[in-house]
């Protein structure tokens, strides 16, 4: 039994961690021995918390804690679907999955988004359900294989009534150790997180519509739904229809919570809190996600322990007010990288970053610093700069900035600004706006390249003729290496493929490096980046 | 912790909740009036399985009017009428839309009443024809199968042949079948081909929602307590007499009438009832006219304004700039458009909360993710986010209300608003 217990444990350890990181997992993860599920590996399985630890463990979250309580109702009593919702990071996951660790309920929990399709959705619960666990001996397969709504809706009672049965049969029985004596019960609950991701499915016009009535379609009253979401009800409405389940909301933190939040786990209280006297009204003025802040803070209160010298000096007003006119330099440039992420610091505290999704974003945390913070080959710098011109310069104008002498162009732009009316300017920076980097095909790019290559080179070393015969010999040995640059730079984000062309049906490119980027990179090889940028 | 929850206050709040999540107990009719919908409804069906016809009806209603609740009641007495007699194959629009699926579903059914061996493998025309042929012997068995077709609009999509099939089998003499269609829309019977729609019964009968006196019924139905039950004789003569003091308290009529005037069904009164019952005092365990009110304020959200409050001040700005893009006329905007309006009112205001480009693109992002904003088009995935026009999703009206409402609201943005 105690072996049991231990493995349970660590079974569970997964869940615990969901509520820790808030998100993401949730999914369970395979022991290595070899452990009998029981129905006992429904509940949260660590010991059970009070309500005091659970409403303590939450600061600005009673409302929203007692709410959830009185519609989960006292024990065996049915109860209609749950809609629950509120911002990233405002703690819904978590508050939920801590409730039931307090009331010791059994319940199946399944994020949309570590079960990305509607099949390992259903076979997620149904594996859950059935005590099913994917290990070598089943062959890592599911329970049931189940694709299909109506197939899921027969094993899904099938398996509810069985499960159902079991817990009415031993009441109690499992809740030995439970401080009240309390728990358990017969319900058991159905919890399916991010539901916001389903709209992107396929076919989510008729799976919302479906997971919404399941309620109803199945029509027992011993199971009990809540949905998880980070956006409004309103977000799903459709032409289906559905009954609408009750919405508990789930607000962003107020300035007051989040001083107490943050200030949780700190070591040095008094000094923590005038940290966030002076930094949380700034802060909060950008951003209230908890995620972000903590982030932005742990860096930031570094610099300010610095600032203020030793570290545990009794804070009286002058000595305060001696650190803050320290510290006040560093508070601007901080609000306005707020979102940089150095990569050393993620390693060393495993905090959550926010996820990051386009290669432009990254990029902006570039920008307050002066030289770039990654490696990165000559040639795919080189190529890189050819990227970033191909998409910034129109095709036509090529020739005339990339010819023999190279950067002929300052004779143009003199002349264009008088030539061309204000409001034909104002019209095309509009459009530039608009329209973003343009597309190029890899022959242009490579085009460029070479250009700017022995430019390179013949203004480096000063050469005359052959040698630049020579170097674009060299180009075309170094032709599959730039290829294979090309998709490593793509890879990176920093070139995207786009749509290959209707007309010539090869594949274009854009470059989605901004200018403070590119300069920079020109800098770094000494590049003479401006000549060749084309200023409407 | 000073009072302790009263337990037959818990046992009371239990049988409420469990009454608010059983559907036969509030759609059970008071007594056999002749023109409810549940005696039509069972009149129809046993005269159809009584003199051995077929029959089809449609049940229109919108969403929580009851339309499957009275129609399991019907088929419930029925079963206990007619024992053996009765077949029920249930499929909803939701589950078996498609054609072969619902074959599959219905041959499945049939197998499981009857004891035959179902065969996944069989093919569609295995399944139709083994349903032709189960209809037939059950029409000489004279045996009734009940086909009740939830979300029916949704069969009408596609080919109907699932339709069609059932309701020709219905126009030979042997066959004994009722075919039920539960829809939502009032124009389902329009939705269906010619041959099927030939091949239908008009019937209908359309379920509304309760007047008020209904609802007054229900009320009073739902949530007293029976006396004879094993909850205290006192406490439940108390309880009965404070709930009808409120019943009757013109306040507590507003309220209800407020949430009416919204939603009207059954169901959502039923939701809106579980929401306030679960705010119940377990200390003092009655039920006050607080609950209700507080229910009210829960159920009826304003999405939109909520969301607004949860913005932070930069968002804020964002939004007014997008909005004020939106005044100009300008038809399509992007995230460069609105930091040159963004960077434009700083320009001529100076204001405090100018910030850079990465920060703003990330607040920006935040909008996106609480579906304030959106893309206009779901083209350009390959393009980043600064380059794809959005547009808003709330109206100026409601940005100004929400502005408005803002606890710390620069009043800087409510002069640009205008």
């Amino acid at each position: 039994m105690s072996k049991e217990e231990s493995s349970k444990s660590n079974r569970r350890t997964t869940r615990s961690s969901a509520a820790a990181v808030l998100r993401d997992s949730g999914e369970t993860k395979k022991t290595y021995h070899p452990h009998i599920p029981t129905l006992n590996d429904l509940v949260f399985g660590e010991d059970t918390i009070s309500k005091e630890d659970l409403l303590s463990s939450f600061p600005g979250r009673h409302a929203q804690i007692l709410e959830l309580l009185n519609l989960l109702g006292p024990l065996n009593s049915p109860m209609l679907p749950l809609f629950v919702y509120g911002g990233t990071s405002s703690g819904k996951t978590s508050v939920i999955l801590q409730t039931f660790r307090h009331l010791n309920r059994p319940f199946v929990y399944s994020s949309c988004r570590t079960c990305y399709n509607l099949r390992t959705l259903f076979e997620s619960i149904l594996n859950q359900l059935l005590l099913h666990q994917k290990d070598a001996g089943s062959g890592y397969l599911s329970a049931k294989r189940c694709e299909k709504p109506s197939d899921f809706v027969n094993f899904l009672r099938e398996a509810l009534v069985k499960v159902v049965n079991t817990l009415q049969g031993n009441p109690g029985k499992l809740s030995t150790k439970k401080l009240t004596g309390q728990g358990h019960g017969h319900m058991i609950y159905l919890i399916f997180d991010n539901l916001e991701l389903v709209r992107n499915w396929d076919k989510s016009s008729s799976i919302l519509p479906f997971l919404f009535n399941l309620h109803e379609v199945l029509n027992m009253n011993e199971v009990g739904f809540l949905f998880i979401s980070n956006t409004s009800p309103d977000t799903y409405y459709s032409n289906m229809g559905y009954l609408e389940p009750i919405p508990v909301y789930f607000f962003e933190y107020t300035e007051d919570d989040l001083r107490q939040i943050l200030s949780r786990n700190q070591t040095n209280q008094e000094m923590y809190s005038s940290f966030l006297s002076i930094v949380l009204g700034p802060f909060c003025r950008i951003t209230r996600q908890v995620n972000e802040l903590s982030i932005a803070f742990s860096s930031l209160y570094k610099t300010y322990r610095e600032a203020s010298g030793d570290l545990n000096n009794v804070p009286n007003e002058s000595s305060k007010r001696a650190r803050f006119s320290h510290f006040q330099p560093h508070i601007a440039p901080a609000l306005n990288q707020i979102f940089k992420i150095s990569s050393q610091r993620s390693e060393l505290n495993n905090l959550k970053e926010p996820k990051r999704k386009g290669g432009s974003k990254k990029l902006g945390g570039f920008d307050s610093s002066e030289d770039l913070d990654f490696h990165m080959s000559t040639s795919a710098k080189y190529l890189l700069l050819s990227a970033f011109l191909a998409s910034r310069n129109p095709a036509t104008l090529d020739a005339s900035l990339f010819d023999s002498t190279g950067g002929a162009s300052s004779r143009k732009r003199k002349k264009r600004p008088s030539e061309k009316a204000i409001e034909q300017k104002e019209i095309s920076e509009q459009e530039l706006l608009m329209k973003g980097p343009g597309t190029f095909p890899l022959e242009r790019l490579l085009a460029i390249f070479q250009c700017i290559t022995s430019v390179a080179e013949t203004s480096l070393e000063d050469v005359q003729g052959d040698v630049v015969m020579e170097s674009q010999n060299e180009d075309s040995e170094l032709m599959s290496d730039v290829l294979l640059q090309l998709s490593s730079l793509c890879n990176a984000n920093f070139v995207v493929k786009g749509g290959s062309c209707p007309l010539e049906g090869s594949t274009r490119y854009r470059s989605t490096v901004s200018e403070d980027m590119a300069s920079k990179v020109a800098r770094s090889i000494k590049f003479p980046l401006s000549k060749y940028m084309y200023r409407r | 912790m000073e009072a302790e929850d009263l337990p037959e206050a818990k046992a009371a709040l239990s049988l409420l909740r469990s009454r608010l999540c059983n559907t036969s107990f509030y759609f059970k009719p008071p007594s056999d009036s002749s023109d409810s919908n549940y005696s039509k409804l069972k009149f129809i069906i046993s005269s159809s399985v009584a003199e051995a016809c077929n029959n089809s009806i449609l049940l229109l209603g919108p969403r929580g009017s009851g339309k499957m609740a009275v129609l399991e009641l019907v088929l419930q007495d029925l079963l206990l009428e007619y024992p053996d007699m009765i077949t029920v194959i249930r499929l909803s629009g939701l589950l078996h839309c498609d054609d072969n699926g619902a074959f599959k579903e219905i041959a499945r059914q049939l197998c499981s009443e009857y004891q035959l061996l179902f065969s996944k493998m069989a093919s569609f025309d295995d399944n139709s024809q083994f349903m032709i042929a189960m209809l037939r012997e059950c029409g000489l068995a004279h045996k009734t199968i009940v086909f009740v077709l939830d979300e029916f609009d949704l069969f009408a999509q596609g080919k109907q042949r699932l339709l069609y099939s059932l309701l020709d089998a219905m126009q030979s003499v042997s066959s004994q079948a009722v075919v039920i269609g539960i829809s939502c829309r009032l124009d389902a019977d329009q939705l269906l081909e010619k041959r099927v729609r030939s091949r239908f019964s008009h019937r209908k009968l359309l379920f509304l929602p309760p007047c008020k006196e209904d609802v007054e019924r229900l009320l009073e139905h739902i949530l007293t307590l029976p006396i004879d039950s094993d909850l205290p004789h006192d406490y439940t003569i108390k309880f009965n007499a404070k709930l009808h003091n409120m019943l009757a308290d013109e306040r507590f009529k507003k309220i209800i009438n407020t949430y009416l005037d919204s939603d009207s069904t059954v169901k959502q009164l039923v939701r809106y009832l579980f929401c306030a019952i679960s705010k119940m005092n377990l200390k003092s365990g009655m039920l006050t006219l607080e609950n209700f009110e507080h229910a009210l304020s829960n159920i009826q959200r304003q999405p939109k304004q909520e969301c607004i409050k949860d913005c932070s001040i930069l968002e804020l700005y964002i939004l007014v700039c997008m909005k004020r893009l939106e005044v100009k006329e300008q038809n399509s905007y992007n995230f460069n458009s609105v930091m040159k309006e963004y960077k434009s009112i700083h320009d001529s205001f100076q204001t405090s909360d100018y910030y850079s480009r990465s920060v703003c693109l990330r607040a920006f992002e935040h909008l996106l993710q609480r579906e304030l904003i959106c893309f206009t088009d779901n083209r350009g995935h390959n393009q980043s986010i600064e380059f794809r026009p959005v547009k808003l999703l709330i109206s100026s009206p409601e940005l100004h209300l929400g502005l408005k409402a803002y606890r710390s609201c620069p009043v800087i943005l409510q002069k640009l608003m205008n």
